[in-house]
């Protein structure tokens, strides 16, 4: 037990004195983190927002309801409508100050009513490429709809323009309105009643809480951060090949499952400072109850040492460091894209995350996923932490035979 | 102290050590010399318990290093040809850290690490890290790791390689000291001068077999008041062999050829700088030329080429 604890502080020690490699595994999953939380705004993600500037030079109700168009619903959110002037929307246009400018011509509910041909002139900014093509394609649907609307009511439509809605005598006419509507529809109803489909209506299921998109990269990033450092930590094994303590070790007297056991402990405490870091930035960022740390915690540690002690048996099965940095590189980042580290599971194909939570490192993303975003703490099933230390176990098995057979004695 | 008794390690076909069987004895320091690849290492290995012997039977301090592993281990402190340190550990946790491998605790160890900094002459660089060292330094800290658990038999595996006079100097003190302490040293080195120095008793291997033994004056003895004579130049195979028989029979001269190829010749004899002149004739009465000659005195260096009839460093 005293070798135990030896091994640790030693391996301690020497971590302290190479931190830069400690920092490096911690900011490359905290700079990705970063961004992605960044790009995607921890609650979802922020629209982006352009300007359509119109010159209504017909100003009239059906002018105003084309120009209202664009600011109902949710395409309000994403589109805010200006009124100008056709020369300050031309210079801003042109500046690049709006996503389109549109230019309703003086005649346009004439010429609509009458079925006569009419230009609408649609600007965009050729440095953007979304929202331009939403106002492009909003503009075909509402000539579209007005073309459609004229066919039909036409004649309803016109006598609405020609109301002077304030005169007292005006009851008459709206009536009159609503009679020819109302007929209309009576006439088209044999042929659009009863629907030809039949709906069923059923309740829905409960609805989930919706968990925000950030959240559901932080796992990923978290086994991002553990897998570089058992990585890492791992590597380890072939420096001490190489300063001859191992083979020093294998002189001493029954010694190498104390050893063993010393560095999968260190490579747990600083598995574990790494991802306390990481799992308190998520935590607060992303306000989650603060009950669910400590399982969050030891779950993640317990999978980094099991990580920990996989990496090294795969680093004493090669038999040169170079060809087990080379085998560790290429499982490395596969197995990150694969268990949600770059995409999260919710985002991905079933069959993809099917295959994904089948890898070590999904395995642990998809129940640390599951625990985060549960009602309360400590949900992994033991069933999950008997694989873990199942995992951890048979890694650290093969590292000790490994160094009993030839790893430490060549 | 150590016994190695009939020892074999085979690869396959491969012979590393042949039957190699040697004793050393406490407060003694014993030499195992031989070229690279005689076999040197796979021994050390074998007695370390690196290496599981095919057949043979080695004990330290009385334990059989198969049947009785921890405890032979335990009184075994091996100093590697290769350093074998925590660079990125202070000395003294170096030494702490071998301690405790060992089973030392507490005050005990930290009395020992003390004691040990102080012989290998690093008191007051102990928290300084290693990668700071000089080539000696590291040598000298790489002796007290081997040491720190005051191992009674000790396995030095060519202390001495690459370090430069002063520090072979200051380890040769060290060895010279755990010898005052009455530990057993086996000490491997192709240098001769180093065994002639530091070593009580030798064995010479050669192709994984001993090939010598005994003291360094018994070994000695074996090349008597011999000289080896090398010559470089041309000997023709038949005629020049029969000219040296034929030398020593009229001049009574003690006169034997070692070792011959077409550009080289080595011969031992008794005050070989008297008998030259004549030596020269008889070879260019044979047909041969000398170019280039060089004589030495009896060493243990020259034993291994009569015994051999090659060096020692080939």
């Amino acid at each position: 037990m005293d070798f135990i604890w030896a091994s640790v502080n030693k391996d301690l020690a020497r971590w302290r004195q190479d931190f830069t490699a400690v920092l490096l595994w911690l900011s490359i999953p905290l700079i990705i983190g970063g961004l992605i939380t960044s790009l995607v705004d921890g609650n979802g993600g922020a629209k982006p927002q352009g300007v359509l500037l119109i010159a209504d030079q017909d100003d009239t109700f059906l002018s105003g309801f084309v120009a209202s168009a664009y600011s109902q619903g949710e395409l309000g959110e994403l589109i805010s409508v200006e009124k100008t002037t056709v020369e300050a929307g031309t210079d801003s246009i042109n500046a690049g100050e709006a996503s389109g400018f549109l230019v309703i011509p003086e005649g346009f509910t004439d010429a609509l009513l009458n079925s006569e041909p009419v230009t609408l002139t649609l600007k965009t900014n050729p440095s953007q490429t979304i929202l331009p093509g939403i106002i492009r394609n909003v503009t075909d649907v509402l000539l579209d709809g007005g073309f459609y609307l004229n066919q039909i009511f036409g004649s309803e439509i016109d006598l609405i323009l020609d109301t002077d809605l304030d005169g007292q005598s005006n009851d008459q006419k709206v009536a009159a309105i609503a009679a020819a509507i109302q007929k209309k529809i009576d006439a088209a109803a044999p042929l659009l009643l009863p629907p030809a489909i039949e709906i069923t209506i059923a309740d829905p299921p409960p609805e989930k809480p919706s968990v925000p998109v950030a959240l559901l990269f932080l796992p990923g990033i978290i086994l991002m951060a553990v897998m570089f450092s058992s990585n890492g930590l791992a590597g380890d094994y072939w420096t001490e090949r190489e300063n001859g303590t191992l083979r020093r070790l294998v002189y001493a007297p029954g010694r190498l499952t104390a050893f063993l056991a010393g560095k999968a402990l260190a490579a747990g405490v600083i598995i574990a400072m790494i991802s306390a870091l990481t799992l308190i930035i998520g935590f607060v960022y992303h306000d989650i109850a603060w009950s669910k740390l400590l399982p969050s915690l030891v779950w993640v540690t317990a999978s980094g040492i099991a990580l920990f002690a996989w990496f090294g048996a795969l680093q004493m099965l090669a038999s040169t460091q170079r060809a087990a940095n080379l085998l560790t590189a290429m499982l490395l980042f596969p197995l990150l894209m694969l268990g949600g580290s770059f995409f999260p599971m919710a985002a991905l194909p079933n069959w993809f995350a099917a295959i994904g939570r089948l890898t070590p490192n999904g395995f642990v993303v998809d129940r640390l996923t599951a625990e985060l975003t549960a009602a309360s703490a400590w949900t992994i099933d033991p069933q999950s932490w008997g694989v873990i230390l199942l995992m951890a176990v048979s890694g650290l098995g093969i590292c000790a035979w490994r160094l009993q057979t030839s790893f430490a004695r060549n | 102290m150590l016994t190695v008794k009939n020892l074999v390690k085979q690869y396959g076909e491969l012979v590393a050590v042949e039957d190699v069987s040697f004793e050393a004895s406490a407060g003694a320091v014993f030499g195992l010399l031989g070229p690279n690849g005689a076999g040197k290492s796979t021994t050390i290995n074998c007695i370390s318990g690196l290496l599981q012997p095919t057949s043979g039977h080695v004990a330290v301090a009385g334990f059989d290093v198969l049947r009785e592993s921890r405890k032979a281990k335990q009184s075994l402190g091996i100093v590697p040809q290769e350093l074998a340190l925590y660079e990125d550990l202070p000395a003294v946790d170096n030494l702490r850290y071998w301690g405790r491998a060992y089973g030392l605790r507490g005050n005990e160890l930290e009395a020992r690490v003390a004691e040990v900094l102080t012989t290998i002459g690093l008191g007051d660089r102990a928290k300084d890290l290693p990668k700071t060292f000089s080539g000696g330094m590291k040598r000298r800290l790489n002796f007290g790791c081997g040491i720190v658990h005051r191992p009674p038999v000790m396995l030095l595996d060519e202390p001495t390689v690459g370090v430069d006079p002063q520090s072979r100097e200051r380890l040769f003190e060290l060895v010279e000291a755990e010898r005052k302490n009455g530990t057993c040293i086996v000490y491997t080195t192709h240098y001769m001068a180093e065994a002639e120095r530091l070593c009580d008793s030798v064995a010479i291997i050669d192709h994984g077999k001993l090939i010598a033994q005994g003291s360094v004056a018994e070994l000695r003895a074996q090349l008597g008041a011999r000289d080896v004579l090398q010559l470089l130049g041309r000997f023709p195979a038949g005629p020049s062999k029969e000219a040296v028989s034929s030398l020593a029979k009229q001049s009574g001269l003690d006169i034997e050829v070692i070792a011959q190829e077409e550009n080289s010749l080595t011969l031992t004899l008794s005050a070989a700088s008297q008998h030259l002149p004549a030596v020269f004739q008889a070879l260019s009465n044979a047909g041969g030329s000398v170019s280039e000659t060089s004589l030495r005195s009896p060493n243990l260096e020259t034993l291994f080429l009569l015994l051999t009839g090659k060096e020692l460093r080939e």
